[in-house]
Formats: C-alpha cells, structure tokens, sequence
C-alpha cells in the first residue's frame, strides 16, 4: 500500500552524498518532526529508569486517578503510573517494531534476491509460496501463526516477522529482475565475479531504496500488529506493559477512567505517524534521486 | 467485608437460633430423620420438614434461616419482555442438563425444564411435576403420584414414562457427566402412567432436596424423549424442549436466547413474562453499559466483576443484592519444587515447621495480606479465606479459623521465617513463575506486589489459557499457580475434591515415580474426609470437617486467599420477589416488570 | 481471456487447500489439550478417553487428515469440541452475514469520507484544505482500529448513550436496530480505509488531470465541474479499482479485532475465541473460510480488472 505521491521540485545538486538524505529530510517539516519525535521516543524508551519517578510495577497509589500533577497521565486500577508505564511499553512496542522487520527484511532479502537471480524452479517456489502469503493480509496470517504456536511475546515476534517476510521478497526480486538485466553487470559477470558477490555486492546495494521504505512503512505496521495482538489477548501475557495490553485492560474501567483508554492509543497513534512521515519523505527522495539516476543513465 | 448488609433484630435472631435448634434436634440413625412419614410425604413438605432434611443432610446454613429480602410492593400485571445479560459468559454452550456443569447455564435451564420437586426460599419443598409423595418406613422405598395434564413444550403429554427414560439417560456416564448423583438409587420403577417408584440403596437425607430437584440436582430434571429424538442431542442442548413455565422461541449462540411463555404450563397463574431475552455479556465494561442504558434490565450468570458492583450500588436505578458465593481461590506453591520442597505432610505441624521448605510456603502463606488484596484485587468485595470451606456452606463455615490458623497474616513472623530458611529479606530467593488464566492476571498482579513489598521476592506471570493450564496444573509441571473452585455448597466440593491424595485436581497426570503425591497429601486429612463423608449427624460431621480443614490451613496445603460473594443486579422496575431468590437460580417465573 | 480465468482460478484453488492443510497439521502439533479443559470439573480420565476417541483425536495424524479433508470436500467443517457440539458450519453460517454486513457497512462509510475527501484535496492542490486533508488522512491511517473503537464506545455509547455499545442486530428486525449496532464498528474499521483512499484518490486523480487531454478541455472553464465529475473522476477510479482486493482485505483484518470490542460475533470473534479455546474445528473453520473470502475477493478484482482495463497484461 505504498502511496506513490507526486514529486516534488527536484532539488539542487547535492555537494555530498551521505548527508544528502539528512538535508532532503529537513525540508519536509513533518518529517522532521516525525524523526524528532522518534528519536526522542526511543531515548525514553532506552533511558526509562532514569527518567521516570515512578517503578511500572509499583501498585502503591490510588486506583483509578485522575490525571494530576504527581501523575500526569492518571493511574490505572491497580494503582500504577500510566505514563511510566507507557513509557516502558515503548520499549516493547520499539523493540518488537523493529526487530521483527529486521528478521522479515533479512529473510525475504534473501528469499527474494535468489528468486530473482538464479530464475527457473527456485523461482517458481520461492515465489509461489510468497504469492500464497502475499494474498493475505499481515495481521491475519500473524494473527493464523498465533493460533498455531500459542500466545506469548516470543511467538509474537516470530508471527509477525514471518508474516512480513512477504512484502519484502517481492520488491527485492522485483528489484533484482529490472537491475540484473542493467549493463553493469554484464560487465561485472563478464569480468568474473562469482554469483554471490554479483547479488550483493552489486545488485543489492542499487535495490536498496525501496526496501528501506518499505521497511519504514513495515515497521508501522508492526507495531500496530504487536498491539493488535496484545489487545485480543494473543500477545504478551506476563504484566510487561505493552501499548495493546495497556489499552486492553482499560477496557474494563472505560467509563470511569477515559485516560487509560485515550493515552495508550495516542502513544501508539504519535509513534506509527511520526514513521509514516519518515517513511513518506524518504520514498519521496528515493523516488527523486531515482529518476535521477535513470535520466542520468 | 460488606457482605451481609443487615443487622437482625432481636426478635429475628431468635427465631433463627429456634429454628436452627429444631432442625438438629433428631436421631440421625433414624432412617426417616425424626420425621413422620406422614411428614415427608406431599404435596407439599412443611419449613420444619424441610428444615430437618437440610439439616440432616448438612446443607442447611444460618444464612438460609434469614429474613428475605425483596420488593413487598404490589404485584404488577402480567406481561411485557424482561432483557437479562448473563455476565462472564460468551456463549450458552449447552442447556442440556446432563451436560451443564456451569450453574449460569442451569440458571436458564432451570425456567424451561422442570423437575419431580421445588425448593422456594422459604425452604418449602412442593411438587414440581409430583403431585404428591410417600415414603417407607425404612425410608429406601419412595412412591412418586405425578401430575396430570402436564404436557411438554412440544406437545407430548408428560407421564411416568419420561421419569424413567430421564432415569436411565442420567445414569450412564456416557450420556450424563452427573451419573454420580444417582449412586444411591438402585431402581426406578414406573407403576403407572402417572405413578414412579424409586428405590434408594441407603436412606438419603438430601434425596428430595438434591437428587430430584431441579436446581442443584439436575440428573432427575425431566428432559423430553420426543424432544430428543427430533432435534438430536447437539440440536436439543441448545433449544431443550421441557415442561417448565418458559419454553424456547430461539436461540442463536453467541447472541442471544429468547424464551417465550408457555401458554400450557400446569400453573395458569404462571409465569407471568410473555418474554425474556438472555443475552451473554462477557466483558465487564459493556455489562455495565448495557444496564445503565436500559437495554438489559437484570444481570444474572457468572459472578459480576466487583469493579462493578459500587457503581451499581451508586446508581439509584438498580438495586444490588449481595449474598455470600459458593467457592475459593488459592495461591498454590509445588511441593517438589524448591524453595517450598515439602515430600512429607505426614508430619505434626510442629516438626513441619523445622524444615526449611515448610518455613518458605508458610512464610509465603502469612505475608499474603488478605484485606489490602481484597480491597485492591476484589474492590472490597470478598471474603478471606483460609480453607476450602466456604461461608456459603453456613453451618460448616469455621469463622474463627482466620485467627487461629497458622496461616493467619502476621508480617513479622513470615519475614522470619523466610530468613531462618535462608533468605533473609529475600536475598537469594530465586525468582518464580505463577501460572494463572488470563481473566485472573489482574488479581495476580496484585499477589505479585504484595509479595514483593513485603518478601521482597519476584515472582513473574506466566498467563496461559486454561486449556494449556489444566494441562501443565495436572502433570504438576508449575512452580506456583493461582487456581480455586466455584459452585461449592457442600463440605465434599471442597475437600473430597482438592484435598485428598485421590482427589481429581491433586496432579493426576503427574509422573507418579517421581512425585508420590500432587498438591497435598496427608493421612488424616484423606481418612476424615472419607469419614465425614459417611457422617450423617451433622453436629459431627461439622466437627469434622473444621478439623480437617483446619489441618489443610495449618500445613498450609495452599495458601489461600478469599471467597467470591454473588450479587445480583437489577433494575427497579423489575419485581424480583422473594419467593424466586434461590441461592443459584434465576427463575423468572413469578417475575414481573412494572 | 478466458484462460486467464482459468489459471487464476486454479491457483486459487491451489491456495485454498495448501492454507487448510498447513492449518491443519500446523494446529495439531501446539500444547495444550482442549479434552483436558473441557472435563476440568469432571476429572474422570476414563471419561476423557472416550471423549476422545468419539471425536477421533486417537488415530494417527494423517489417517485424521483424510477423513477430515473428505469431510471437507461435502461441506462438513466438524463439530465444535465444546458443550452441545454444534456444527462448526451452522456458526459460521450465523457468523457470516454480521462480519459481510459490517464490511459492507465500513466500505461504505469509508468511500463516503473519501471520495469527496480526495476529490477536494485533489482540485484545490497545494490550499490549506489541501493540508488539511492531508494530515488528517495520514492521522487516520496511524490511528489503531481497536482505539478508534474504544475512543468511539467512549464517547457515544458510555457517555452520550447515543448509541448502543455492544451486540448486533439482523437487519430482519429492523434497519435503525441492524444500523444503530453496526455504526460505530464500521467507523473503527472504516477510517485507516478511508485514510488510504483518500490519499489514493487524490494522487489517482491529479495524474489525470494533468494529462493533456484535460488541460486543453480545463481551458475551456465554464464546463469544469461536469469536466471534472464526468471524464476525469471515472479515469482516476481505475488504479483504485487495483487496491480493492487489498482494501477488502484489509477491512476484514479490521473485523477481526473490532468484533472483538463491540462483542458481535461475526467471524472474526468466533475465530479469536476459538484460538484462545482451543476449539481446533472452530479454528480451522474459520481460517478456511476467512481465507477463502480472501482469494475469492483478489480472483474477483484480478477478473474486474481486465475487463475493466484491457491495456493490463495477463501474466
């Protein structure tokens, strides 16, 4: 569901490679303001027990408070900060967001890149059964893995980074089968490069834009579904607060206690949108420097 | 402890002690229970008659004896369609009696099939579908006069034929899962189209009260062949066909069941709803919703969560009525799993308290705070326990229990004692998994900050549906688990099914080389549970029964926590009255909307 | 073209049974015995055997598997393993209509939002509005469905008891009951849609417009409107038409959880509550027929597709 939206001005002629990305970003205030947001999400996420007054476990306050001045976004039914709780769930909802595309990333890279290259019955394997996985959205199949390995925060990552893998095998073999065909690695195989190294070393690295969006876009995503998960009770199942499980349990107390209800969803909410605005400034560059580089060719 | 909200008067408390006094006041090697036989006979049996039988059979609790409470307004007219949710429920599974082993399902069953007697509130037996009764002298031989004219809701007449095809359905475990209530009858015999004889092995005190009424008894509710034979037993379970006031107009599982009056109940007076409509409600928020805003106007099922039940109390549109609930729940440490290794129990406490593992569950048991869990786990709402015998079970309820246990809270002692064990202030205490379902994390969670603030030990959760829970709580594969019982009216739900070495939840899948015993096991706890069993005075059989499940306290089989309370909730319109506020039940027959 | 037909049919049929036998060997090998559960309150084991034996779990896998799948192949999806055992195909019969009624309902609601949002983004490019939309349009694709739904009970059902917070109504008994039940699930699910659609409206619509054809036409002024809703809007539906598959799938993945807040039982509350039972006929039911709307859905807009642009290559 990548949305293809239409280029902006080209900008000028970068004097350098590398931070080129960073300056293209900063013209896109929102994603400016999504990378910030990010960045200091995952400080929070990573520096919790210095920040927070408060322990996440610590039953010690009033029961269903209202937001004051000692917590200010309330305390649930057991008498626990909800911010320091819900900066603990960042850590979770980080954590098992990225991670799980990494794994996806890694395996449908491979996955798809053979496809790719080597053509023929591999191919048609590969690819057949990433057509069957591809038919169906994320969250269900996450949601099938679930129901086949049981619940829990470990059967989470592996359902959800399986069920991603899709989206990344077809963009990498897409990639492989418009790059393969490119002059330049005629010229590498003529020279004689082993197989191995022409797919990474030369094929991967000019594919790597639009898997990195998707990755950005994947990883949104992820989060939702770890949420999703958590929320239906197929998640994470000791007390660590999660954002869905957070949210799950506030449930039973909604109408006496709209916080509990409103912050988790806004964590969740304010973490997926600063990434898609990332996600949605760098597809805007890739696509840039992309027809970029074809024109130039 | 706010459970039994009234202050009897001077006169009321009288009374009771008479009553109760009367009740006990038999030979219990009598085989008609100090009775005549005139006096067991129907139609009807009179209070005290029905007094001494409770008392007989040792289910008769002071709480039965109180004056009830409920609207004395004038009875609105008849009609109209009264909307119930059922809580802590997704779905009415079955409403097939030989396979209900939840009450809130019998509760609904209960308004569409009957059974051959009826207990009401004031604990007069009458016929339900037996006009009248006799019994022999040597109280094994009872003679069943059926009522006419009873038709079922489908049609066919009701007759002596249907009691015995009920009777033999009932005793085959393969049909029925509560076979066992029927141990003690040898024959059912039909004389006649309208008349039964039964012979029981031994005379029976609960005979009339549990085996053929329809509430707690179910293996004699009349269930009907016809019925039967044209739905199919999974077609039947969801939309019985029975003799009782309401029949079913539909039923679509998950959604909701609408009975209907039956327009040829044997009662012309009842019932006197054209309609009720169940809906089962499983989570609390909605519940709640859903009678604020009217769309149900009376909550029954499973226990209402007790976050709830200040808010209905709050609400001057419902009214909430709160009676002591049939069950317990416990804290359970493993016995051959160190920190609270324990091999022997058949120790006197004494000696038990010099072994380090017996010093660790007991320091675990005395640190459990019961009142601050009740007041954060329960909202208040529950009462602490310290055995398996509940208040439910009146009579045999040991209230001082919670001071002379050893299990009683005393912060002090238990920080001691895990230090003597070796881990002072809990240094050293290896951190342990509590198995639990995922509808108890909330209550865990509390166990697990009491536990820390005052042992300063960590123990995790370790959530797991209750499928894969039973699993690994059977084959004793835990370190602790938060796990207790419901539905418990009698001594024996609670000790002949926890507490015996025998008993059906003590590991019965565990590796029997290694582990010789589950849970618990101790001779004397096994050899007076069998005897209290058999005890038929019930002075001794309460004697009894305090001691063993004082013993079960002591050497802290469990550390147990508290008993549920049951409340009912419902909207002041609807009349309730008295007559139908059956511990368990929630017949509709006699209700009323205005 | 007709061929095409075929070979995608095929392989949607291909699909169907490879998810049903993974399904099926893959829930035989998890913990827990749902036996077990069931009998808690019994404790009899001699009881459980013959529970067992009557539903068949003693036989050897694959010996299970084949009489499973000819089962299968009559429309026998087995028998819940819990309380009247009613026929895993009798609740998702009553299941169906609610989870069909509820996406509907959500499809509509969302194109309701979308089209004029997209349309207005796309005219007035570049204006506050333009901004506007955009934002709010990224928000709704941020914004969990199950929040939606919980911000949503909270403000018209628990405080302004607007509407009713739970259950379903069929449309048998009324149309305001049957709307009243299903309005506040189908915002849920249908705002990160209509999120998506607007955007995609939007771009679809720009590149027509940008096309010759309509700047010559646009010169023209007067005729803009007609212009716009005539020519330009029915060209920028085609690409959208492609997402329709992926929007149907979607939408049922939101059910899924939705169901779950507002307690109606449509597919996706008789799938969670199966898992978390493990009741494994009513789990592979489930999955067989969630699945089997899944690629009968992406069969049926791949076929739309074609004929609907015949510029499209065919494999």
């Amino acid at each position: 569901m990548a949305v293809m939206e239409a280029t902006k001005g080209a900008p000028p002629e970068p004097p350098d490679q590398r931070w080129v990305w960073l300056r293209l970003i900063a013209r896109d205030r929102k994603a400016m303001v999504g990378l910030i947001v990010l960045a200091v999400m995952t400080l929070a996420a990573i520096f919790a027990p210095f920040l927070t007054p408060y322990d996440p476990s610590a039953q010690d306050f009033a029961m269903i408070g209202a937001p004051s001045w000692a917590h200010p976004l309330g305390t649930d039914d057991l008498g626990r900060d909800l911010l320091t709780r819900l900066i603990y769930g960042a850590r979770i909802s980080l954590f098992v967001g990225t991670s799980t595309v990494f794994m996806a990333l890694v395996a449908g890279v491979v996955l798809g890149v053979s496809a790719g290259y080597y053509g023929g019955w591999l191919d048609t394997i590969i690819m057949r059964y990433i057509d069957l996985q591809w038919a169906f959205p994320n969250f269900i199949i996450a949601v099938y893995l679930v129901a086949v390995f049981g619940t829990g925060l470990s059967n989470v990552i592996v359902a959800i980074s399986l069920a991603f893998v899709d989206d990344f095998a077809r963009i990498a073999r897409g990639m492989v089968l418009t790059i393969k065909e490119e002059q330049y690695i005629a010229a590498a195989r003529t020279v004689g490069a082993s197989d191995n190294r022409i797919m990474w070393r030369h094929i991967l690295p000019n594919a790597s834009a639009p898997i990195i969006v998707q990755a950005t876009v994947s990883v949104s995503y992820a989060i939702l579904a770890e949420a999703g998960l958590s929320f239906l009770g197929l998640g994470v199942q000791s007390d660590t607060p999660t954002w869905g499980l957070i949210l799950a349990d506030s449930r039973s107390f909604i109408s006496r206690a709209w916080w509990l209800g409103f912050y988790p969803g806004l964590f969740i909410m304010v973490t997926v949108l600063s990434i898609n605005f990332l996600g949605d400034a760098l597809r805007d560059l890739f696509d840039v420097r992309e027809s970029k580089d074809i024109g130039a060719n | 402890m706010r459970m039994i909200p009234k202050t009897l008067t001077g006169q009321e408390k009288a009374t009771i002690e008479t009553e109760l006094k009367q009740a006990y006041d038999f030979d219990p090697k009598d085989p008609l229970f100090g009775l005549t036989r005139q006096q067991l006979g129907g139609p009807e049996l009179h209070r005290r008659s029905v007094l001494r039988l409770m008392a007989a059979a040792g289910t008769l609790t002071a709480w039965h004896l109180m004056p009830g409470s409920g609207i004395k307004a004038a009875r609105a007219a008849s009609g109209g369609h009264l909307k119930a949710g059922w809580a802590g429920v997704g779905e009415f599974r079955t409403l097939d009696p030989a396979q209900i082993n939840q009450v809130l399902l019998f509760q609904i069953a209960s308004n569409i099939l009957s059974g051959l007697t009826h207990i009401n509130p004031q604990l007069v037996a009458q016929g339900d579908l037996a006009a009248d009764w006799s019994v022999s002298d040597d109280g094994r031989e009872w003679i069943f006069n059926l009522r006419e004219g009873v038709t079922f809701h489908n049609g066919d007449p009701f007759t002596a034929d249907d009691v015995v095809f009920t009777y033999n359905r009932s005793k085959n475990p393969q049909n029925s899962i509560h076979s066992r209530v029927l141990s003690n009858v040898t024959d059912m015999v039909k004389i006649d189209d309208h008349t039964v004889k039964i012979l029981l092995g031994a005379p029976q005190a609960s005979f009339l009260t549990k085996t053929l009424e329809r509430a707690s008894g179910r293996a004699m509710t009349i269930v009907s062949r016809g019925g039967l034979e044209q739905l199919g037993e999974s077609q039947y379970g969801l939309t019985p066909v029975g003799t009782g006031p309401f029949k079913v107009a539909s039923h679509t599982l998950g959604q909701s069941i609408v009975l209907e009056r039956f327009e040829n109940y044997y009662d012309p007076e009842r019932p006197k709803l054209d309609k009720v409509t169940i809906i089962p409600i499983i989570d609390a928020e909605p519940l709640a919703a859903a009678i604020e805003a009217g769309d149900i106007q009376f909550i029954g099922g499973n226990p209402v969560a007790p976050e709830l039940i200040d808010r209905f109390e709050a609400n001057s549109d419902l009214i909430v009525n709160i009676v002591p609930g049939p069950g317990f729940q416990s804290v359970w440490m493993n016995p051959w799993r160190e920190p609270f290794k324990v091999p022997d129990f058949n120790k006197p406490v004494s000696e038990l308290m010099k072994e380090k593992g017996f010093k660790v569950r007991l320091a675990i048991a005395k640190a459990l705070d019961r009142d601050r869990y009740i007041e954060r786990a329960q909202f208040g709402r529950a009462v602490p326990a310290y055995g398996t015998i509940n208040p439910a079970m009146g009579f045999y309820f040991d209230e001082a229990l919670g001071e002379d246990s050893n299990q009683k809270y005393d912060l002090e002692a238990a920080r001691r004692l895990l230090a003597e064990a070796g881990y002072p202030n809990g240094e050293g205490f290896p951190t342990l998994k509590i198995l639990n379902t995922p509808s108890a994390r909330r209550e865990v969670q509390v166990i697990k900050d009491i536990l820390k603030r005052n042992l300063n030990i960590n123990i995790e959760l370790d959530t797991k549906d209750f499928p894969v829970l039973i699993d690994e709580f059977d084959r004793m594969d835990w370190d602790m688990t938060r796990i207790g019982s419901g539905g418990d009216y009698d001594p024996d739900d609670g000790l002949v099914d926890w507490m015996q070495t025998s008993s059906k939840f003590n590991g019965r899948n565990r590796d029997k080389e290694k582990m010789p015993f589950g849970i618990f096991s101790d001779a004397e706890v096994d050899r007076l549970t069998d005897e209290q069993r058999l005890q038929s005075d019930p002075q001794k059989r309460k004697e009894m029964v305090q001691k063993v499940n004082k013993i079960t306290s002591d050497k802290v089989a469990c550390a147990f926590i508290y008993h549920p309370v049951d409340a009912q909730i419902r909207h002041k319109s609807v009349n309730f009255p008295a007559e139908s506020r059956i511990p368990g039940l929630v017949d509709f027959d006699l209700t009323t909307i205005s | 073209m007709s061929g095409f037909i075929f070979k995608r049919s095929l392989w949607a049929i291909v699909v169907m049974w490879a998810v049903a036998t993974l399904v099926f060997f893959m829930l035989r090998i998890v913990p827990g015995d749902p036996i077990a559960a069931m009998l808690f309150d019994v404790g009899d084991p001699a009881a459980a055997d013959e529970l067992r034996r009557k539903f068949g779990l003693d036989q050897p896998v694959y010996i299970q598997y084949f009489k499973w799948f000819g089962r299968l192949l009559v429309g026998d999806l087995g028998n819940s393993i819990y309380g009247s055992r009613i026929e895993v195909s009798r609740v998702i019969w009553e299941a169906l209509p609610r989870t069909l009624s509820l996406t509907a309902l959500s499809f509509l609601i969302a194109l309701v939002i979308a089209i004029p949002a997209g349309l207005i983004s796309a005219l007035k490019r570049h204006s506050a509005l333009d901004h506007a939309v955009t934002f709010v349009a990224f928000l709704g694709l941020s914004m969990p469905d199950f929040w939606i739904a919980i911000l949503l009970i909270i403000t018209f059902a628990a405080n302004l008891q607007w509407l009713p917070a739970i259950g379903y109504s069929p449309l048998s008994e009324g149309f305001w009951p049957w709307f009243s039940h299903l309005i506040l699930p189908s915002i849920a699910i249908g705002t990160p849609f209509a999120a998506i659609m607007a955007r995609m409206i939007r771009s679809s619509m720009l590149e027509v417009l940008r096309t010759e054809y309509m700047q010559v036409a646009r010169s023209k002024g007067l005729l803009k409107l007609r212009l716009v809703m005539v020519h330009a809007f029915p060209n920028a539906l085609i690409p959208v038409v492609t997402v329709m598959g992926i929007a149907l799938a979607l939408l049922l993945a939101g059910t899924i959880v939705v169901e779950n807040v507002f307690s109606i039982k449509g597919l996706g509350r008789v799938l969670i509550q199966g898992i978390l039972d493990r009741d494994y006929p009513i789990v592979q039911g489930a999955i067989l027929v969630v699945s089997f709307i899944f690629v009968f859905a992406n069969l049926l807009v791949d076929v739309l597709y074609t004929i609907i642009d015949p510029r499209i290559r065919y494999d």
